[in-house]
């Protein structure tokens, strides 16, 4: 598309057209609402695969394939039928002419018509391609890839986290899909539950379909609204992805337990239209919809052992002396991961930070909603981590909408505790972060008062991607130019490498005088 | 014919507010439920309550955990008229019933779900019922039915019900209350 976004969103608001196309004026219909966002930008992929296609997961032999069927991708009820038969296949070329495997998989419309297809029977290691039939209608090609096994040389995967889609377009995706990595991790805020935040086009590049969402039509609409970027589904498509949550999924700072009829009712319709629009494979643990179950390890041959944790199901409220981030459960199955590691890099896909953060010297801690607000279960578990001689562990890490490298240590409070790990806080996709005066202020009193924290930078907005060998793991910070250009370039910020067998990073010669507001010397 | 093995609480150990540790014919997956005697008093519910007209002698409450999970996994028929070929002909619909409910005006819910899935353990059709809140109850003690209909899709081979009480706020009783849960499937006109 030719369209310059952004003179359109100038045109349309000087013509007073705005408030009837977008923000999508209530009282549209459905097809309506569409026309409105597609003459202003967005794009879906041709009905009714109009919110593409994904797959995630990957394993040895196996990868879940995903589609939803949503002619009209912002309508509550899809006029389908109930249940609509949907043809997959798999093959080794993009053209599906070396067919692997195919079948046909029910979409209802209780799950909102979305397919989750496990495929088994595949080689380890390579590439496949997939595509879904229905109603007369072929979806678009995607790639997937599963896990290798056995000696590994290298693997390169990325991490994406909070894309408010009023903040920015995504490039970030744009650049995600044309990466040439073996998997994405989504460390969460894939969607914001909140309302309309106006001020389009000066402050938003674009905005949310309604007022702040609460039923499961409400969810659904919301993932199908976000989908409507074609960069999000262009990336989802191009590579398998790994998923966690954080909170709006949900709601901002919700705790998974402890609510009352109401939010549990709304948890479970925002867990299910999460579920209905993701890649994710649910239903090999002891749960079931709408609670699907996210934590699982997973490894890359024998290079790298990914730990997916759930930071939101589980958790209790914050700021208890036996307050939980994991659950009881999850934490035993962490602590049971890490007795049982194998000799490898161990990755914690972990939506909120695990390090300590206070504010300035002295000051509090800024944001007891991460790990900070659970201090006796971090002690536990990163004692565990030392007692265990658990070696090579670096966590990945969104939420902050700011990037950090910080120093894993049993005991944040005491410098000369034991190391035991790096964390890697990613830029996010969008979502705003401070502004520049407050990082230039803000930047150098956190790195004072954390003497584990390394780096900080909060000017900018992109995605991690980390190339793994036997040897060195090294963070390259991809950063965009500007978030209100869908297609605005990427280039890399700077690298951190962490040494296989030595625990601590440190920053590439090559970019250590790239731009950041810490930087520990 | 209902699936569900004892959806209604009369089986088994149980008939005080004391939680237990088994059920018959569900899996205590988190937590331990209290099987309740309606006549058992103290604020619980009463057979004068809202609640199933045939209500039985019991109902399933949470206990004294913030979240007790009960599960129940069922085969579906394997012939018949609600058998696999129907099943895979579109020819079979399920209808899922339960009566949940809670305290006053507190908000201790119950939810009870049933996921439909295909022989690898796929999900292909789910309905979500409840938690009923106080403002559905109008603040009073007792259980409201809930109900939800829908084609269980071709390749279902199996339903897991999930029933789930939650404990809001502080306290020790979680009273999340059920009975009556019901699933049932019957054939239909097909495609």
């Amino acid at each position: 598309m030719t369209v310059n976004r952004r003179d359109l969103l100038k045109s349309a608001a000087a013509a007073g057209a705005l408030s009837l196309a977008w923000p999508l004026a209530s009282g549209l219909t459905p097809a309506q609402a569409r026309e409105a966002a597609e003459n202003l930008g967005a794009e879906y992929d041709r009905a009714p695969f109009t919110l593409g296609v994904a797959s995630g997961d990957p394993q040895p032999h196996s990868v879940l394939l995903w589609t939803r069927l949503a002619p009209e991708p912002l309508a509550a009820e899809q006029k389908l039928p109930e249940v609509v038969e949907v043809d997959w296949v798999v093959a080794k070329d993009p053209g599906l002419r070396r067919v692997v495997a195919r079948g046909t998989a029910p979409a209802s419309a209780t799950l909102g018509h979305s397919v989750h297809v496990p495929v088994g029977g595949l080689a380890p290691g390579r590439h496949y391609w997939y595509a879904f039939k229905a109603l007369g209608r072929t979806s678009r090609v995607g790639r997937t890839k599963t896990a290798p096994r056995g000696r590994v040389s290298k693997v390169t995967f990325a991490a994406a986290n909070c894309q408010a889609f009023h903040d920015g377009f995504y490039a970030a995706h744009r650049g995600i899909a044309r990466e040439k990595v073996d998997f994405v991790v989504h460390l969460g805020d894939y969607i914001y539950e909140h309302g309309q935040v106006g001020g389009v086009p000066e402050k938003h590049v674009r905005d949310h379909d309604g007022p702040e969402i609460l039923t499961l039509a409400d969810y659904r609409k919301r993932h199908a609204l976000y989908k409507g970027d074609k960069s999000l589904r262009e990336a989802h498509a191009a590579h398998p992805w790994f998923l966690t949550w954080d909170d709006h999924e949900v709601v901002n700072d919700y705790s998974g337990t402890g609510g009352g009829a109401p939010f549990m009712r709304r948890r479970a319709a925002a867990y299910q239209a999460w579920f209905e629009h993701m890649p994710h494979r649910d239903s090999f643990g002891g749960s079931a919809l709408p609670d699907p179950e996210i934590h699982r390890v997973r490894r890359w041959g024998d290079l790298l052992e990914l730990s997916v944790l759930d930071l939101r199901s589980y958790r209790s409220a914050q700021n208890l002396p036996d307050g939980t981030i994991l659950g009881a459960e999850q934490k035993a199955w962490l602590k049971k991961t890490v007795d049982r590691a194998p000799d490898t890099w161990h990755v914690w896909a972990n939506s909120i930070m695990l390090s300590q953060l206070r504010g300035r010297p002295g000051g509090s801690y800024m944001f007891t909603d991460q790990w900070d607000g659970f201090l006796a279960e971090r002690k536990e578990v990163l004692g565990h981590v030392h007692k265990s001689g658990l070696e090579d562990l670096v966590v990945i890490t969104g939420d902050w909408h700011s990037a950090f490298v910080d120093d894993i240590r049993t005991d944040f409070d005491e410098p000369e505790s034991p190391l035991v790990g790096t964390e890697f806080t990613a830029h996010s996709v969008t979502s705003g972060a401070y502004d520049a005066n407050w990082n230039a202020t803000n930047g150098p009193l956190m790195g004072k008062a954390n003497p584990h924290l390394k780096y900080f930078e909060g000017n900018r907005y992109g995605y991690d991607v980390y190339e793994v060998t036997p040897e060195r793991f090294s963070a390259h910070m991809r950063v965009i130019g500007d978030r209100r250009d869908p297609r605005s370039p990427v280039s890399t910020l700077t690298t951190f490498h962490v040494d296989r067998g030595k625990a601590g990073s440190y920053e590439d010669e090559g970019t250590k005088n790239s731009p950041a507001q810490y930087r520990r010397d | 014919m209902n699936l569900v093995v004892n959806g209604d609480a009369e089986s088994g150990t149980g008939g005080t507010a004391d939680p237990v540790t088994t059920v018959r014919g569900w899996k205590v997956a988190q937590g331990a439920p209290a099987l309740i005697a309606y006549s058992l008093g103290g604020g619980y519910p009463t057979p004068t309550d809202p609640g199933p007209a045939r209500r039985g002698s019991r109902f399933f409450a949470g206990g004294n955990s913030p979240r007790t999970t009960l599960v129940q996994d069922v085969s579906l028929p394997r012939s018949g008229p609600t058998g696999r070929r129907a099943v895979d002909a579109g020819k079979v619909r399920y209808t899922v019933t339960a009566w949940l409910g809670g305290y006053a005006t507190q908000e201790d819910g119950a939810r009870l779900s049933v996921e439909f899935r295909d022989a690898k353990g796929t999900p292909v059709a789910l309905s979500v019922l409840g938690p009923v809140g106080a403002a559905d109850r109008a603040g009073r003690t007792g259980l409201l039915e809930r109900t939800a209909e829908a084609a269980v899709p071709p390749t279902a081979r199996s339903a897991r019900v999930l029933l789930v009480f939650t404990r809001s706020g502080g306290g020790t009783s979680n009273d999340g209350y059920a009975d009556a849960v019901s699933l049932t499937l019957k054939p239909a006109g097909g495609r």
